[in-house]
């Protein structure tokens, strides 16, 4: 059986957040991504390092040895820092690393079928996996997995057609006309694809609508990050001194602009070192790049760059990012080619300006709360994976036989299949019957 | 009243009693083959052909298994193409025209010749049982043939009725006589049974066709045989040619609708979609503006010409008006006009995986009279009842071939699991293993399995053994490198094809897209040593590595399913939390394994969990 992992905790709630894996590959997986693995022993709590690619959390490890768990089978939990963000990007991390999202109420199903639940419980256990096939039937009325089911039931359909398309001439030859078919094929698949990407990139919308959009300050010591966020959240928050790194706490406030909440994340000057690296806290500040979604990098227009400067504007070269130039009540030395807005946080000018900014970058058409929204893991993830098929199909056409291409086409079926839980070919027969003029 | 002994009987020596009683015969079985006439054995009954796209495949199968079908059509062809060329290895598909009239008499020379055979005509009108066990049958004449496995093959010949227009006649095809009273004993049985139609078009004398402006399609040299024993070269030694029906055609039979059977309401029986006759396809298609006609020889020692693609059951005066407006047929004459027949069968969902009925032990149905449509279907069937009757007669366990294993998987699992409400046809869109599914891996899929059994024999081991021995001979060639010097640049440009910055393997070389094993056979002589059929193989197998993988731990996910086996004894009524529906769906069907059950129509993901849940209850109970 496949190794399955599912957030244990309730989600957005609570200071810490467990998740939870269960099958043969757990202790491979953990493996994976826990940095003290070698210090993994049943029943232990051990302190580590969660890290994969842009996470790097401390968490708690424990693991329970098969059979002496609750499902009967090798279980890892993770214990971390809680919120919907780092729970979520885990939870993903452990998909990516081979587990698979768990269905609702598998723990149990399996610790039943492991003999770990009593009888008594069976009935009990035959209820909660009917529930759920109810409950699953209920969520198709929900307006907005309604609207995701009839959109991805619509693409279903399309590629259903090109499969009878091709499979028609594949068990007809009389009827050929596979050159024009599989150019037709392309033409469709090139329109799912960009209709799925549509729906990909509502799933960063649904991230932003509900938690906000992170926006990090940083900047060299002093130039005014704190006074800056104080501009931008209208009161007086931070301390604000001309003594370099008075901030040593990271400072999370939001405000709400044009219905778009932002969360302004202040990263303190740090500077303990000499080595410039360590002076604007390097390993703080990549981190705070990483997690947020957009970057406020600030510069001090009454200077000319420094060597911090150079460093922060490379770390960010490929983040989404606003540069600002403070101080201009100073005098104005510095020219830079990057775009950027000129502000003065003592004067409160042009601050606005950079929410606006902030606004617009996330304002490419992406935000439409009327339209499908993409909020769920296993949705994103088929999602994502038919995108990759489709791209293989795009790639492979014009090289591939019919043969190949159909079963492709069938694999991308079957993964959408997974949202809107279809999984019958006969349809695929039903269509070659009932579009074509077929006889012997 | 005299009864005699077998140890099996097959009734009907269509396509599929002929496989089913030399299968029982040949594994050691004294049987029985009755049939209403001995000029109809192996009668093809509509067109003169054997194979085609699914069908080629089903072919090769029988054959791997130790059957006759592909044999009998090496034979006795007079033309044979290898269709979807270019559309991937995986649908390559052998069709042959068979000489009809030869095709019959091979075959029942071969039965003939078989040891422990009994052939002989005559009716049978009684299944006999008792306790649940068949135990023999009884002949309109009075005889009374008593055995311990008794196989079903009848065919269309049910209470059959052909219908020509307002005429209409209790009579099997072709003017043989059908069997009016064995229906009832099938429903005395408890059995259900159904009425399904299917038709055939004219046949018209080739002296009155003017092929003069026709397309010719001539068949292909060299290609591989439908018996992997077959080893002389067959030859082509006809053509096939190519016309179009017209909106003058089309005019005459929308003029003629109120007359037609179809729509008239003299057929009652249910037809197949992918074979509609022609008044269907009008109806249905009324935007094409033509459809395409195949004439096709029946015979060598014939003039009649089988007019593939306007099966009718217009009246005969419509058929000739019809005929005489479709090119090359304007003064054409029809011999034998097109009829649809209608004929009593049973539903197939009355049958284990095994083909053995639930209801009655140690009866078995094997071809149309399940539900099936073609030649190939039915005698595909047909090996596999006479596995299975001889496996019961001698305590053994039956055969149940996947569906990843042979199309004949396939084939049986959509009858016993989905049941079908028209005559069924074989499709390679049917077969989710597709790739891995083809009719030049038969052999390796299926004859260790007919070893085993008994069916296939020491020549045919033989000739598998060493095509397993030069298919490995020749996999360790691709590991051999070729040096990267101006014939390989040259071949490389030549074929469109990047050329690398050092030498390259066989194997790297096939993998390109424009290049292939047979190219550079032709040009390093890599596998001069080895015939076609190996380098197509491999080539194949290179080619196709991925996806195979891919599809391969697809069938492994199966078989993992597959082996969660559900005991003939349970009462799905007693299951606490399955659906309605799902209970009535899973006694009716009463499926072998979780991964049958899983694909029956109205048996949801959560029933599935209930019943594991349920199977894994009742083992901790034993235990």
């Amino acid at each position: 059986m496949k190794t399955i992992v599912a957030v244990s905790t309730p989600i957005g709630v609570g200071a810490i957040s467990i998740v939870r894996m269960s099958g043969d590959d757990s202790l491979n997986i953990a493996g994976k991504v826990f940095s003290c693995k070698e210090n993994i022993e049943p029943r232990k709590v051990i302190l580590g390092t969660f890290h994969y690619k842009e996470i790097n959390e401390k968490c708690l490890l424990v693991y329970f040895k098969a059979p002496h768990s609750y499902t009967g089978e090798d279980i890892i939990e993770f214990q971390c820092h809680g919120g919907e963000f780092l729970t979520k990007e885990v939870l993903k991390a452990l998909i990516e690393c081979g587990a698979v999202l768990a269905e609702n109420g598998e723990f149990t199903k399996r610790a039943f079928l492991n003999g770990k639940v009593s009888l008594d419980s069976a009935e009990g256990i035959i209820d909660v996996i009917n529930a759920n096939s109810e409950a699953e039937i209920k969520a198709g009325f929900n307006l907005m997995s309604g609207k995701l089911l009839n959109k991805v039931k619509s693409l279903q359909n399309i590629i259903t057609d090109e499969i009878a398309n091709i499979d028609m001439t594949l068990d007809y030859p009389e009827h050929d006309d596979e050159a024009e078919t599989l150019n037709h094929t392309e033409k469709q698949i090139i329109k799912v694809k960009e209709e799925i990407e549509k729906l990909l990139n509502t799933a960063s919308t649904g991230k932003l609508i509900k938690t906000g959009i992170n926006a990090t300050i940083i900047g060299k010591p002093n130039v005014g990050k704190s006074s800056i966020l104080n501009a931008l959240l209208g009161e007086d928050r931070a301390i604000v001194t001309d003594i370099a790194g008075t901030t040593r706490d990271i400072i999370t406030e939001s405000i709400v602009y044009k219905n778009v909440k932002i969360n302004f994340i202040d990263t303190a000057g740090i500077r303990d070192s000499d080595n410039v690296v360590e002076k604007i806290g390097i390993d703080r500040t990549k981190r705070a790049i990483q997690s947020s979604d957009i970057v406020l990098l600030v510069l001090d227009s009454s200077n000319d760059l420094t060597e911090e400067d150079e460093e922060l504007l490379k770390l960010t070269k490929d983040k989404k990012r606003i540069i600002i130039l403070n101080k201009i009540d100073k005098k104005n030395v510095l020219s830079l080619k990057d775009r950027h807005i000129l502000v003065s946080a003592k004067n409160n000018e042009n601050i606005e300006d950079i929410k606006e900014a902030i606004y617009q970058e996330f304002q490419t058409g992406t935000i439409d709360t009327s339209g499908l929204i993409l909020t769920n893991v296993r949705h994103i993830e088929a999602l994502s994976k038919a995108n990759e098929i489709c791209k293989n199909i795009l790639d492979n056409c014009k090289n591939s036989t019919a043969d190949i291409v159909s079963f492709m086409l069938k694999e991308l079926w079957a993964e959408l299949g997974k949202i809107t839980g279809e999984t019958e070919t006969e349809s695929i027969v039903d269509a070659i019957f009932s579009k074509f003029c077929l006889g012997k | 009243m005299k009864k005699v002994y077998y140890d099996s009987i097959v009734v009907g020596a269509g396509h599929a009693g002929c496989e089913s009683a030399l299968a029982l015969s040949r594994l050691g079985n004294k049987t029985l083959l009755l049939t209403l006439n001995l000029d109809a054995i192996a009668f093809l009954a509509c067109n003169p052909s054997i194979g085609g796209t699914a069908k080629g495949h089903l072919v090769c199968e029988i054959d791997a298994l130790g059957g006759e079908m592909g044999k009998n059509t090496d034979e006795t062809l007079i033309q044979k193409r290898m269709l979807n060329r270019g559309k991937g290895p995986a649908v390559y598909s052998l069709r042959a025209q068979a000489d009809k009239q030869k095709y019959h008499s091979r075959m029942k020379r071969v039965l003939e010749e078989q040891e422990n055979l009994t052939l002989k005509q005559s009716e049978v009108t009684k299944i006999l049982c008792r306790k649940g066990k068949v135990i023999g049958v009884k002949t309109a004449m009075g005889e009374t043939f008593i055995a311990k496995s008794v196989v079903i093959s009848t065919g269309v010949y049910l209470k059959s009725k052909i219908i020509i227009g307002e005429y209409t006649k209790n009579s099997g095809p072709n003017g043989f006589a059908p069997a009016n009273q064995l229906t009832k004993s099938l429903i005395d049985l408890g059995l259900e049974v159904r009425r399904f139609k299917t038709g055939t078009p004219a046949r018209i004398n080739g002296k009155t066709i003017d092929f003069s402006e026709l397309e010719v399609q001539y068949g292909e040299d060299d290609i591989q045989n439908f018996s992997f024993l077959t080893t002389k070269k067959t030859k082509n030694q006809s053509v096939c040619y190519l016309t179009y029906t017209n909106s003058k055609t089309h005019e005459v039979i929308l003029n003629n609708l109120s007359r037609a059977p179809l729509y008239s309401g003299i057929i009652k029986g249910t037809g197949p979609r992918y074979c509609p006759s022609i008044e269907d396809k009008i109806v249905r298609f009324k935007d094409k503006e033509r459809h395409q006609i195949f004439l096709e020889p029946e015979g060598l020692d014939t003039n009649e010409f089988y007019i593939q693609g306007v099966s009718t059951s217009l009246p005969y005066d419509v058929q000739e008006e019809m005929y005489h407006t479709i090119k090359g047929l304007e003064h054409s004459s029809i011999m034998r006009n097109a009829y649809a027949i209608e004929y009593d069968c049973i539903n197939p969902l009355e049958l284990y995986p095994t083909l053995e009925s639930k209801k009655i032990k140690g009866l078995f149905f094997a071809g149309q009279v399940n539900g099936t449509s073609g030649y190939e279907e039915a005698g595909a069937q047909g090996i596999i009842a006479g596995i299975n009757a001889n496996a019961y007669n001698h305590n053994k366990e039956m055969l149940i071939l996947k569906r990843n294993q042979a199309y004949i998987g396939v084939l049986i699992d959509d009858l016993v699991t989905k049941g079908t409400n028209e005559p069924y046809r074989m499709m390679t869109s049917r077969a989710e293993y597709r790739l891995y599914l083809r009719q030049d891996n038969a052999d390796i899929r299926l004859t260790e399995i007919g070893r085993k059994i008994g069916l296939v024999d020491d020549e045919r081991y033989k000739i598998y053994k060493s095509k397993m021995l030069k298919l490995n001979k020749a996999k360790e060639k691709l590991k051999i490198k070729i040096k990267l010097d101006n014939k390989l640049k040259n071949f490389l440009k030549n074929n469109n094809e990047n050329i690398p910055s050092q030498s390259l393997t066989v194997y790297d070389l096939i993998k390109r897209n424009n290049i292939d094993a047979f190219k550079i056979n032709d040009e390093f002589g890599i596998f001069k040593s080895f015939n076609n059929d190996i380098i197509n193989s491999i080539n194949i197998e290179v080619k196709y590595e991925g996806y195979l993988k891919q599809q391969e731990d697809d069938i492994k996910k199966l078989e993992k399913e597959e082996s969660l086996v559900i005991s003939e004894d349970i009462d799905f009524f007693s299951i606490k939390g399955l659906r309605l529906e799902a209970r009535q769906k899973l006694d009716k069907i009463k499926p072998k394994t979780i991964s049958q059950a899983s694909r029956i129509s109205g048996v949801s993901p959560a029933d599935i969990s209930v019943l594991i849940i349920y199977l894994k209850l009742r083992q901790n109970g034993k235990n």
